[in-house]
């Protein structure tokens, strides 16, 4: 797989991105920059306003405030807009909205209108040959699995050959053990064409594989961007912390730079003294003989790694243990890793 | 745009009722038409809702020999027009018909009831609207999951008291909906009520308008019926509510058949059997075999054959296309849709009526326009599309229900306009569901009476027409010619669509 080109400038920039539905506040102030053939991923929960920056992008609402410009065009502005038709936008649906009265070759030509009829086949059929359905060309969608109505849907939209490629929740339909399949062809083909793309996704772990940037959204703001790593090791909140997986929010107490918990302490160099809070992944509490005890209060199998529930001083938190499992009622020797923890002020409520 | 065309004529009849000179007719006549109104409703409420829920509970709940056949054979008597039905049940009927005579000279006694009384007329609009009870619980018995029973069951109920405790209470909203239906056609119906000389506030509007030439006395009859009409409507409404909550239902299951045997079976098979002939076999078979002896006026048959072709294309054309664009706009105005069906409540001699009111105005405002030929065909048209809107709705909006917002936005996205994208998305996903559309307008219009009757140019008669004239004539033998060619019309459409009606799942295109 060919990896994604250094940024550049920005193909398509956002600017204060408000809106709103009556008074729920969908999105508020968004910034956002797509850069060429490079894959953004927004990552959020469900209902953080994330479909909604999406569809403002694709031109199917319209901003009650703020800017979104393509190369030098302006694409929205508040309360008006190019029409989604004339953006050069391509969107692939969450539901993949193939047309089910058009096969699968129907589907994929429909947006080539303005190519002569026999060059538009030739060409919906590559596009086909591009996602390895060459073969279904024929098939009425609900006679593919929803992998295939997904590539199809891909298909269709890139036939266009947009600027730039949404995809709205591409893994939201599809069964688990399909999902890294899933990820892989679709990021390789969307290399392959080039595209520019923004993926809106709540799914934590394919934003991190995906994304050459990740985007966090939660509460209708944009929270953080960068580079994947850099989100997860250094999140700026708790909120961004806990979006990109579990994570152990321990109460703490802030003196002369070090915050304590009680399974250790963590550097809080710019925080003041007084309550603070530590958020540490599971996997960044390590079993060292030096360290805190920690009664182990419940064991399960995750498949890879034991979970262990643990409590010191009626503080609880969980770990990740590989190997063999510790004994339900045991004590361990627990550590903090200084990369997975960070020190946060603690919430003023 | 749309909606206006079906409110406009419900405007009329406000204004002429509340603003006109005093009534040529006094109000004790309006009352005693609206209690002859009322009464036949109730009767017509009770029979319809008795006899179609207990035929589509058989067909639907149970396994006998015909079943299958039965499904859709027991909605063909829409395509009898109630006057059809009348004209043979009172000719089979007639005091000095022959049946009453034989009977008395071989039985020496006569039949303890007549048809021209307003049970008589209750008993042949029964016969014609019973199907729309019969389509609404068939479709509602259809669409329940068998989850729900087997929820009951898991719950301590045998099988007949999941069925009393459940199916039917969720069925209740489908049996108003549909019962809501018959009451309107009963109300609205004309034909059937003039032939056995009911009077009903529907005969009183045409008769107001021919007989006294006042429009304000046609207006003061119609405004009970539409009272009744947005009553109707409401609870029309509200029955169809509580269908889609029904199909929110994730895992769909069909309900569990009950085969009958011998005597169940052989009853459950007579039943349907002989409420499809006392229906729709014996009184068109009653007009075929005692008016082939007469030799009908031909050319004048098939002028009015064509006329009436001529009007059920067009109206369904119009009505289609004008309640399509009303589909593909109401989402954005839903409010528009609603209005709309008001219209399909409205009796067509209502509609007619308030359709004349805007008409005198426009040809005060300039004498000669509007007039003539042309002008009476386009008003006729119209009064059909504001009447027939909402029944071109329904399948409509069903149709394009099937079109997700997201097929219409990938339209988009991929580089259609608004209008392309519904011509090249929306229409032909829901083309099915059009032509369901056209068919229904098409059967109803055919069958129409008191609005042709009223805004018809002069001398452009229809089969509908041409028999409600000879009916009226006493020649009734000439009358059943018309009456069974429009049985005759309606019947590849009927049977066409309740085929499908039949074979239709939830899920399905409709």
């Amino acid at each position: 797989m060919t990896t994604a080109p250094a940024p550049q400038a920005p193909v398509l920039e956002a600017h204060g991105l408000v809106k709103a539905y009556g008074e729920r506040q969908a999105v508020i102030h968004a910034d956002l920059s797509l850069h060429r053939g490079r894959i953004t991923c927004l990552l959020g929960p469900s209902g953080c306003g994330k479909s909604t920056l999406l569809r403002m992008i694709a031109g199917l609402e319209v901003p009650d405030s703020g800017e979104i410009e393509a190369q030098g065009r302006r694409l929205s502005w508040p309360h008006g807009g190019v029409p989604p038709e004339n953006r050069g936008i391509g969107l692939v649906f969450q539901d993949y909205a193939l047309f089910p009265h058009m096969t699968a070759l129907q589907n994929v030509a429909f947006g080539l209108g303005d190519l002569p009829r026999a060059h538009r086949r030739t060409r919906a059929q590559a596009m086909l040959d591009t996602v390895q359905l060459g073969a279904r060309g024929g098939a009425w969608p609900n006679a593919l699995s929803g992998g295939e109505q997904q590539r199809v849907a891909l298909a269709r939209a890139l036939a266009r050959r947009p600027e730039i490629l949404l995809l709205d929740e591409p893994f939201s339909g599809l069964d688990a053990h399909l999902k890294g399949e899933v990820r892989l062809s679709l990021t390789e083909a969307l290399r392959a064409a080039g595209a520019t793309v923004l993926v809106v996704t709540h799914d934590a772990r394919e934003a991190l594989l995906m994304a050459d940037d990740l985007v966090l959204m939660h509460a209708g703001r944009i929270i953080q961007a960068g580079a994947p790593r850099a989100c997860y090791l250094d999140p700026v909140s708790p909120d961004a912390a806990r979006l990109l997986g579990e994570v152990n929010l321990l109460p703490a107490q802030v003196t002369a730079g070090m915050a304590q918990t009680a399974y250790g302490a963590v550097a809080a160099a710019d925080l003041p003294t007084g309550p603070a809070v530590v958020m540490v992944r599971p996997e960044g509490l390590i079993r060292a003989d030096r360290g805190v005890l920690a009664q182990v209060s419940q064991v399960r199998f995750g498949g890879g790694y034991h979970e262990v529930q643990l409590r010191v001083n009626g503080v609880r938190a969980h770990m990740h243990v590989a190997g063999e499992a510790p004994a339900e009622g045991q004590d361990l020797a627990i550590q903090i890793d200084p990369e997975l923890a960070r020190a946060f002020p603690a919430d003023p409520s | 745009m749309a909606a206006v065309v079906a409110i406009l004529p419900l405007g009329g009849i406000l204004a002429a009722a509340l603003t006109g000179e005093t009534a040529a007719i006094p109000a004790r006549d309006i009352a005693r038409y609206g209690a002859t109104s009322a009464v036949l409703a109730v009767m017509v409420a009770l029979a319809t809702a008795v006899l179609g829920s207990l035929a589509a509970w058989l067909v639907v709940m149970h396994r006998f020999p015909g079943r299958d056949v039965f499904a859709w054979a027991l909605a063909l008597p829409l395509a009898a027009p109630a006057f059809a039905v009348a004209y043979a049940y009172a000719d089979l009927f007639d005091v000095a018909g022959d049946l009453r005579i034989w009977l008395r000279a071989v039985a020496g006694f006569d039949l303890p009831f007549e048809m021209r009384t307003i049970p008589g007329a209750a008993f042949i609009l029964t016969c014609a609207f019973y199907p729309y009870v019969y389509l609404a619980m068939r479709a509602a018995f259809v669409n329940q999951s068998a989850q729900a029973l087997e929820a009951a069951r898991a719950l301590g109920c045998t099988p007949r008291q999941a069925f009393l405790r459940v199916a039917i209470p969720l069925a209740r909203p489908a049996l108003a909906a549909g019962v809501a239906l018959a009451v309107m056609e009963t109300l609205a119906d004309y034909g059937a009520v003039k032939f056995l000389s009911v009077q009903t506030l529907t005969t009183g509007v045409v008769r107001a308008w021919f007989v006294f030439g006042s429009l304000t006395s046609a207006a003061q009859f119609a405004l009970p019926l539409l009272g009744a009409a947005a009553l109707l409507l409401w609870i029309e409404r509200w029955g169809r509510g509580g269908r889609g909550y029904e199909s929110a239902t994730a895992r769909w299951r069909p309900l569990p058949v009950t085969e009958l045997k011998g005597a169940a079976a052989m009853a459950a098979h007579l039943f349907c059997l002989s409420l499809i002939t006392v229906s729709l076999l014996l009184p068109v078979g009653w007009l075929a075999v005692a008016f082939l002896g007469v030799t009908p006026d031909w050319p004048r048959l098939i002028q009015a054959a064509g006329n009436s072709l001529f009007l059920a294309t067009a109206g369904a054309g119009v009505t289609v296309a004008l309640a399509t664009a009303l589909a593909l706009g109401a989402v954005r105005v839903p409010n528009l849709a609603r209005l709309a069906s008001l219209g399909y409540a409205t009796p067509g001699a209502v509609m007619a009526i308030g359709l004349l009111v805007p008409a005198a105005l426009v040809w005060r405002l300039a004498p000669g326009a509007a007039q003539g030929f042309g002008a009476g065909l386009i008003m006729l048209i119209y009064a059909y599309a504001a009447r027939l809107m909402a029944a071109a709705l329904e399948p409509i909006d069903a149709g394009l229900s099937k079109v997700t917002p997201s097929m219409v936005q990938a339209a988009r996205s991929l580089g259609k306009g608004p209008v392309g994208a519904a011509w090249r998305v929306q229409l032909p996903m829901a083309r099915g569901a059009l032509l369901t559309a056209g068919l229904v307008v098409f059967i109803d219009i055919l069958k129409e009476l008191p609005a042709t009757l009223i805004l018809r140019p002069f001398n452009f008669d229809t089969l509908a027409v041409i028999a409600d004239n000879y009916a009226q004539d006493e020649r009734l033998a000439n009358a059943g010619w018309p009456a069974l060619l429009v049985v005759l019309i309606a019947l590849p459409a009927v049977i066409w669509l309740t085929r499908k009606i039949a074979v239709s799942r939830p899920g399905a295109a409709p």
